[in-house]
């Protein structure tokens, strides 16, 4: 194998891993744009969203072999409607200061985590991919039919995330909401319902992450933490609130992790990303892209 | 009425101080020991992090791995060069000094949950170096053999007698905070934390006290560990989980942030924690309950409790004289 072959093969590695990291950080960013609110119980979200659509396809709801696309939807609509719960809850949280936003999101995080625990048991499992297990082999590149599976299908929802945002009534309310709460609630958008909205895309999105990602890492309720710190780290590479930033920040930070992974050094593989991280915000503090958020009063 | 309140209010200290140095002789057992020293190694590291987040706005998200720093500082130390307690842990405060100095650069450049996420990761690379450094830190196998430290003859070879060292670090370590956040350094901190633009403008050199802020909470973690090492006396990495930072914010927000007896206050909560065991699973689910519960009903803690019970009192108080007063004035007229 020549080294440009490997160099290709890490890349789209990487953008399959980014795709996830991606997914994860919209629902931060989108969350964090409409209602000003940083959801640390994102990861928790990714992890009972996976549980959600997988114990569908794993015939572990009344012994039900669900083919994959089906449990795939059917977890991705149970997370949205978690999502619409938990919007409820968390919405005395945006007012407040960072630190008890920080904890409070923390706090139903601890509580989803151990919840998902006593349900499903600490253990976790392997998840047999839908799509042959033996790479496809493009010029030289040999690629993993699963992950050429979570890039599609991720580029599509980002695609159809931006297209809803722009073209869609709801989703040109959900941006007017986002940009100024006071005014779009003047001109009559229920900004309550905004708010819930967003909130289901973010956990929808990281349900379909989760369940795409399934056959490729290993399920188990300890991977909300793992994902959800990263999805965030991505989030914030990207620019906190920006969409845009999120995608960038997704993709970049999975590639970043591939190469060091490839080339540097697999045991630093999270601690380079980080480190990038930390030298990207001291150049340039609000993100790649840069911060949008509400303006609170 | 002054002298009476100080006289109550040492007569409380007295007994609490006779309580706590008592606390071994009622435990009933080794175990019970060991919960009221990682109590005290808890309060510790809070006392720590209320300075850096309670009193200058400083989130920081690194305090178990300053924690890993001391700790592995003093194990290192101690397992291969034969030194003490005594030596080991002057160093491990420097060590932990320079680190925490490193991790605080950033403030300088992001706040708020930029802040949060760089000392989220940057603690994160200190752990994986830990793991993977195997020469130095012998990785995932961890350092056994770590000596109990001893006093003029002296060793503290058992849990009873590590309390009062424990004990001893945590009074210490109050005191000192207390010196820090009452003067210069605290008011300076309070400014950084309520309006740094302001703090700025007048002349505070908010990097300075940023980055100090956290070097400090740092240190007092750092010692944290090298008391948890010498009397472990085997230390390895998944000791230094994320958990512990989380658990630590948890227990200073609930007992009040801003406040140093919140950190004492929250102590009690590594207590209640224990308790909570027997409930097994469902143990960590209350206690993510609780959380949240805390945080939407009680934002400032149990010393918030307290203070806004304080202030009822005082404007009952005042109410009261207003009353009497005016009960007084027109009787006195009509007479």
């Amino acid at each position: 194998m020549t080294k440009t072959v490997i160099l290709v093969q890490t890349i789209v590695g990487g953008l399959g891993i980014g795709s996830i990291y991606a997914l994860v950080a919209l629902g931060y960013s989108m969350v964090y744009r409409s209602m000003g609110l940083v959801n640390f119980a994102h990861g928790s979200i990714y992890m009972i969203g996976t549980y959600f659509g997988i114990i569908f396809y794993k015939g572990m709801v009344a012994g039900l072999h669900l083919p994959y696309w089906a449990a795939f939807i059917i977890g991705v609509v149970l997370t949205a409607i978690l999502g619409v719960l938990l919007e409820r809850l968390f919405r005395p949280l945006a007012n407040l200061d960072l630190m008890l936003m920080l904890l409070g999101t923390i706090g139903v995080g601890i509580m989803l985590d151990n919840l998902a625990i006593i349900i499903w048991g600490a253990e976790g499992f392997a998840v047999k991919s839908p799509l042959p297990s033996k790479p496809i082999l493009v010029g030289g590149v040999s690629l993993l039919p699963q992950m050429l599976l979570v890039i599609g299908v991720g580029t599509l929802l980002m695609i159809g995330l931006q297209t809803f945002l722009s073209r869609t009534k709801v989703g040109k309310a959900m941006r007017a909401a986002a940009q100024d709460r006071e005014i779009a609630s003047a001109m009559g958008i229920p900004v309550n319902f905004t708010n819930a909205v967003t909130f289901a895309i973010g956990s929808g999105l990281a349900s379909a992450a989760g369940i795409l990602a399934a056959p490729i890492v290993y399920v188990n309720p300890a991977m909300s933490a793992a994902v959800g710190i990263k999805g965030f780290a991505a989030a914030i590479l990207g620019g906190l609130g920006s969409i845009p930033g999120a995608i960038v920040g997704g993709l970049l930070f999975g590639v970043i992790e591939a190469i060091s992974a490839g080339f540097i050094s697999s045991a630093y593989t999270k601690g380079i990303a980080f480190i990038i991280m930390v030298l990207v915000l001291m150049v340039k503090p609000s993100g790649i892209v840069g911060e949008t958020t509400v303006e609170k009063v | 009425m002054k002298t009476r309140t100080t006289l109550w209010k040492t007569l409380a200290l007295v007994a609490l101080l006779a309580l706590l140095l008592a606390m071994p002789k009622i435990a009933r057992n080794d175990y019970q020991v060991r919960i009221l020293n990682m109590t005290g190694l808890y309060i510790l590291i809070s006392l720590g992090l209320n300075i850096a987040m309670g009193y200058c706005g400083q989130i920081n998200l690194a305090m178990g791995a300053f924690w890993a720093v001391g700790a592995y500082t003093a194990a290192l130390l101690n397992v291969n060069f034969k030194w003490p307690f005594w030596l080991t842990l002057p160093a491990a405060m420097v060590a932990t000094a320079v680190i925490g100095s490193v991790v605080a650069l950033p403030s300088l450049k992001v706040r708020s949950h930029y802040l949060a996420i760089v000392t989220l990761g940057l603690g994160e690379v200190i752990n994986i170096i830990l793991v993977n450094e195997e020469k130095i830190t012998r990785g995932a196998m961890g350092i056994p053999g770590i000596k109990r430290p001893s006093l003029f003859g002296f060793v503290f070879n058992s849990e009873q007698k590590y309390y009062y060292l424990v004990l001893a670090a945590v009074i210490l370590g109050y005191l000192i905070a207390r010196q820090i956040t009452r003067h210069r350094f605290g008011r300076a901190f309070r400014a950084v934390r309520d309006d740094y633009v302001a703090a700025k403008a007048m002349g505070v050199n908010i990097g300075f006290y940023q980055i100090l802020a956290i070097t400090i909470s740092a240190v007092y973690a750092g010692v944290a560990g090298v008391l948890f090492a010498h009397l472990n006396t085997y230390i390895s990495p998944d000791i230094f989980e994320f958990r512990s930072t989380l658990f630590v914010l948890t227990m200073t927000m609930v007992g009040g942030m801003g406040n140093l007896l919140g950190s004492l206050v929250g102590g009690v909560l590594v207590i209640l924690q224990e308790a909570l065991r027997t409930f097994r699973d469902w143990q960590l689910v209350f206690y993510g309950v609780a959380v949240v519960l805390v945080v939407l009903f009680f934002p400032g803690g149990v010393m918030g409790i307290a203070a806004r019970w304080r202030e009822r009192q005082a404007s009952r108080l005042a109410r009261q004289a207003d009353t009497g007063e005016a009960g007084n004035g027109p009787s006195g007229e009509a007479r």
